[in-house]
């Protein structure tokens, strides 16, 4: 016996937790599969894609029988639970290397591939560095950066966000090489410097299952990995071995600025981008005393023209954007105002929040 | 060329007439022996005529030929045009306005001035001459037949000059019947339009064939002519050369090696505007793709080289296709370096091309779709952002030889091994990234445009070639005495050069005396070769001062052994690397010049584009 009647609910939950990285079409099988652990009273799940592992635990009461541990197709397993009558008390049970999965009249006998073929991190990690944040700050923070990560990008360093802390400060950035989005935030710890590229699958992950509590989550930087503790979860990645980018050279220092409500310019830009060029979803700012003019057009000649009041004093400016850039970047920007600030037609813009150093989004231009 | 019409021509009246009295020959036979020279063929007589439209400051030039140019061969063009008092002499022999006297002809800039084309043309064909000058109210017109010109008569004609030419070689049926098909003679016309076209972009040129527009030409730049008469696949797998130094500019495009042909076709040098075979520049061409083109392949290109008109002499042949170089020894060594420089730019430089291999690429010329041609409105163009890392400085030898990085660890028992999976710490290259080792022969990279394939024997022996030779070039050349100089028979050429070229030969580390007229010794010689070589070196030494100005005979001989020292310092096939040691080979090949091709000019990689993978397997269909 492994288990005896433990409440559908109760299995279904850190199930759910670690299956978001199982791959279903594995060509390693015993990757597509969660392992199982129990040690007395706990019942221990991990899962893995070789590059990020995910572990969680639950208490369970019962105590019938002596530890065991078994690997099982988790996708099929999560299906059959899900599927249960809602407080279905479920028995588990291996027999003959297979895993019998019983509750009420139900009966499933499931494959299992040994426990001592799953590939797990090692649990020592050396030269650590311990960062400590809220998880909703967390959570938040991720926001502002996730999107301008890079997907499958030749230069893999760009593929993922790169976590710097340093001093008084933990910051975020993602680039694509198109638009960099940086966000940092004041720690109360004071910490050396340390730099890690997490990978894409990694943050995405992650941003799945942060909760918005004022509970810690636990950094722990090594070598050329990152432990991830929080709630009842661990999860270990690799870290991408590159050198990210100097991202503080990209950052520019204008002196034209703009403030704009933020969704009166996101919904303006949200109406002129529906006649954008379908493919290069350019649109073009007119930038003159008090007005700013947003144009687009698309290839059947159709076009958009929005015209915004504002308070600005700078140069005259006819500059153009991927439409889409900015709206991701107005989409996830944390205040009701938005600075513009711009340089020449063939220079970056910068985006930013008043009287905060928080966010810093930059997007470069497009020739249209 | 010794014509054999002409060789039975000339020799019958002298066998049978030895005895007549020394007489002067009628113009018309003048003419017609010196037409011999000029007008070969038609595409000789188009050539002079397109020229003469260029002296004429045309900047639109027509050219319409039937039958290969032999029925009928018109140019015309919008320029100057003939004042109608001077057309009768347009016809004549050394009749011309391009040079007054001697100084003229020393400083020549146009492109005719023998004044002979159109008299010799006059003997030979039936021609008219239609003009009209600026000032002329109307155009005029001249006929000539069988050297008989007819008197100047009105006509229509916009300004500017055409010149009709019907029926070559009418009056010499001897001569006609070595004109060869009309294909082969339209053949050799388009090619001499080609090369006329080739060296004025900035003239509009059109050429029609029996009413059939074969090429059509706008103004435009350099580039854009080059690409349109050569294809653009030799412009994607050509470098771009510019290159100015005491007066001389040598511009244009030479195909990198990879883009070779089987035949020299498609080899275009002008001197001043002006194509020309001279061996002294061939010779240059060959030196500088030396040991980085298969001795099978021929490289193509269009290249120009500006030199003032006192040193160069153009008057050495009739239709000026050979020229005599004043310091033939400095315009060699120039054109040399000029090519050296823009071939072995390491591609971290270059600008970017397409090095495919294979790739069918639809070469879209303006052939055949004349004046269908719109420019595409530039598409939108996103800008990046410039992102650099601090790149680390390459230990190359340590990656090579030395330490190896201990990335792995235990974790890798079960033949599964999370997280140490490796990547080397640089930045996005253009051989990319290494992927795999295939059968420890080739190294296997992704990059931007798909895959890469790299020869690793064959790119790490160019590698250590290339630092071979930098570390001796940078070097003074050790000179080593013999105590028996090694005497050989010289002929009284060698022995010349010899005594002329000390000065050279001494830079060389030669240091040869002339025993007896016909007696040379080497004294000393540069200690890298071996004495045995002695008196073979000098020969060859002596042969390419004589023949080319310069010799780099020795540093080839060196090269050669510095090759063989580099195949065996090279990795070996069946070696195997590590990912860091492979991307050190790729970071190292972007650096190294000439890393496109081996010691031997076989290529040491290629790229498969995911276009072509994705069409291999049929994707997107």
């Amino acid at each position: 016996m492994f288990i005896e009647k433990i409440d559908r609910d109760v299995l279904l939950k850190p199930l759910q937790i670690v299956i978001g990285i199982v791959e279903r079409k594995q060509p390693l099988p015993i990757l597509s599969n969660v392992l199982i652990e129990k040690t007395g009273p706990t019942l221990r799940f991990v899962a893995t894609d070789l590059e990020i592992q995910i572990t969680t635990q639950i208490e369970c009461t019962d105590q019938t029988e002596s530890d065991a541990a078994i690997t099982v197709a988790a996708k099929k397993l999560q299906e059959i639970l899900r599927v249960l009558p809602e407080g279905s008390k479920v028995t588990l049970d291996i027999q003959d290397n297979r895993l019998q999965v019983k509750a009420n009249k139900s009966k499933f006998n499931l494959q299992t591939l040994p426990a001592q073929d799953f590939p797990k991190v090692g649990e020592q990690l050396e030269q650590v560095e311990k960062v400590q944040i809220e998880q909703r700050q967390l959570k938040k923070l991720l926001s502002m950066v996730q999107y301008a990560m890079a997907q499958q990008d030749i230069r893999y360093y760009l593929n993922g966000i790169l976590l710097v802390v340093d001093g008084n400060f933990l910051k975020l950035i993602a680039t694509d090489g198109h638009r960099l989005a940086f966000t940092s935030i004041k720690t109360d710890i004071t910490y050396t410097k340390h730099e890690v590229i997490l990978p894409r699958k990694t943050v995405t992950e992650l941003g799945k299952l942060l909760a918005d509590t004022e509970e810690k989550i636990t950094f722990e930087l090594a070598e050329n990995k990152v432990r991830i503790t929080f709630s009842d979860i661990i999860l270990t990645t690799k870290v991408i071995d590159g050198k990210f980018p100097d991202y503080e050279r990209v950052i520019p220092n204008y002196t034209n600025h703009l403030a704009l409500d933020r969704l009166t310019i996101l919904q303006a830009l949200q109406r002129a981008a529906i006649l954008s060029n379908e493919k290069f979803r350019g649109v073009r700012f007119v930038l003159t005393e008090k007005n700013l003019r947003i144009i687009s057009s698309n290839s059947e000649q159709e076009e958009a023209q929005e015209d915004l009041e504002t308070d600005y004093h700078g140069v005259a400016l006819d500059i153009g954007f991927n439409v889409n850039y900015l709206m991701d970047g107005l989409n996830n920007s944390p205040e009701q105002t938005v600075i513009f600030s711009f340089g020449d037609p063939n220079s970056s813009i910068l985006i930013t929040v008043p009287n905060n150093n928080e966010f810093k989004y930059v997007v470069m231009p497009m020739r249209i | 060329m010794s014509h054999p019409a002409s060789v039975i021509m000339a020799r019958n009246p002298f066998l049978h007439t030895r005895m007549s009295a020394i007489q002067l020959l009628p113009d018309l036979l003048i003419n017609q022996i010196a037409a011999g020279e000029v007008i070969e063929r038609p595409a000789s007589a188009l050539k002079e005529l397109m020229e003469n439209s260029l002296d004429a400051g045309a900047t639109e030039i027509a050219v319409q030929l039937e039958g290969g140019g032999v029925k009928l061969l018109r140019v015309r063009d919008n320029g100057g045009g003939i004042a109608p008092d001077e057309l009768p002499f347009a016809l004549m022999r050394h009749a011309t306005s391009k040079i007054a006297s001697l100084d003229d002809l020393q400083r020549v800039a146009s492109m005719g001035f023998r004044g002979e084309a159109l008299a010799s043309m006059a003997s030979v064909a039936q021609v008219t001459l239609t003009s009209r000058n600026a000032s002329a109210a109307h155009a005029w017109q001249i006929q000539a037949v069988d050297g008989t010109q007819s008197a100047a008569s009105p006509a229509a004609h916009a300004h500017g000059t055409s010149v009709e030419m019907r029926e070559l070689y009418f009056n010499t049926p001897a001569r006609r019947k070595f004109l060869k098909s009309e294909g082969t003679e339209f053949a050799y016309c388009e090619e001499a339009f080609k090369r006329i076209a080739l060296s004025r972009p900035d003239v509009a040129f059109s050429l029609q064939h029996n009413n059939r527009v074969v090429w059509q030409l706008p103004v435009c730049a350099l580039a854009q002519r080059i690409t349109a008469l050569l294809g653009d696949e030799f412009a994607q797998g050509a470098v771009t050369v510019d290159h100015q130094a005491a007066g001389l500019h040598l511009y244009g495009m030479a195909s990198q090696p990879a883009y070779s042909r089987a035949t020299r076709d498609a080899q275009y040098f002008f001197v001043n505007g002006r194509f020309v075979r001279d061996k002294v520049l061939a010779h240059a061409l060959r030196q500088a793709y030396q040991d980085i083109l298969h001795h099978q392949r021929h490289p193509a290109f269009v290249l120009f080289l500006d030199i003032p008109p006192e040193q160069v002499d153009v008057n050495v042949h009739p239709a000026k296709i050979e020229v005599r170089f004043r310091e033939s020894q400095k315009i060699h060594q120039f054109v040399f370096h000029a090519l050296q420089q823009a071939l072995g730019t390491p591609m971290t430089e270059a600008t970017p091309s397409s090095h495919t291999v294979g790739a069918a690429s639809a070469a879209t010329t303006y052939r055949q779709q004349a004046g269908s041609y719109t420019t595409p409105a530039p598409s939108p163009l996103q800008h990046t952002m410039p992102l650099r890392t601090t790149a680390e400085p390459l230990a190359f030898y340590d990656a090579m030889f030395g330490r190896k990085e201990e990335s792995e660890n235990q974790e890798t028992k079960n033949g599964i091994s999370p997280f140490t999976f490796h990547i080397s710490p640089q930045e996005a290259q253009p051989l990319g990234h290494a992927l795999a080792q295939l059968s420890g022969i080739y190294i296997l990279a992704q990059n931007e445009q798909g895959l890469v394939v790299v020869d690793m024997h064959a790119a790490h022996e160019r590698i250590v070639y290339e630092k071979l030779k930098t570390a001796l070039d940078a070097q003074q050349l050790p000179i080593q005495q013999l105590i028996i100089p090694v005497s050989f028979a010289a002929s009284a050429l060698d022995v010349a050069t010899a005594e002329e070229e000390q000065e050279a030969l001494a830079q060389l580390g030669f240091d040869l005396a002339p025993l007896s007229p016909t007696t040379l010794a080497v004294r000393a010689m540069p200690a890298m070769l071996k004495q045995s070589h002695a008196e073979t070196a000098a020969r060859d030494v002596l042969h390419e001062l004589r023949e080319f100005g310069a010799s780099r005979a020795l540093t080839e001989r060196r090269n050669e052994l510095l090759a063989t020292l580099a195949c065996h310092a090279a990795v070996r096939a069946n070696q195997n690397l590590t990912l860091p040691e492979m991307n050190t080979i790729l970071r190292e090949m972007e650096q190294t010049e000439r890393s496109g091709q081996c010691n031997h000019g076989r290529p040491t990689w290629f790229q498969i584009s995911m276009v072509e993978l994705d069409a291999m397997f049929m994707r997107g269909k």
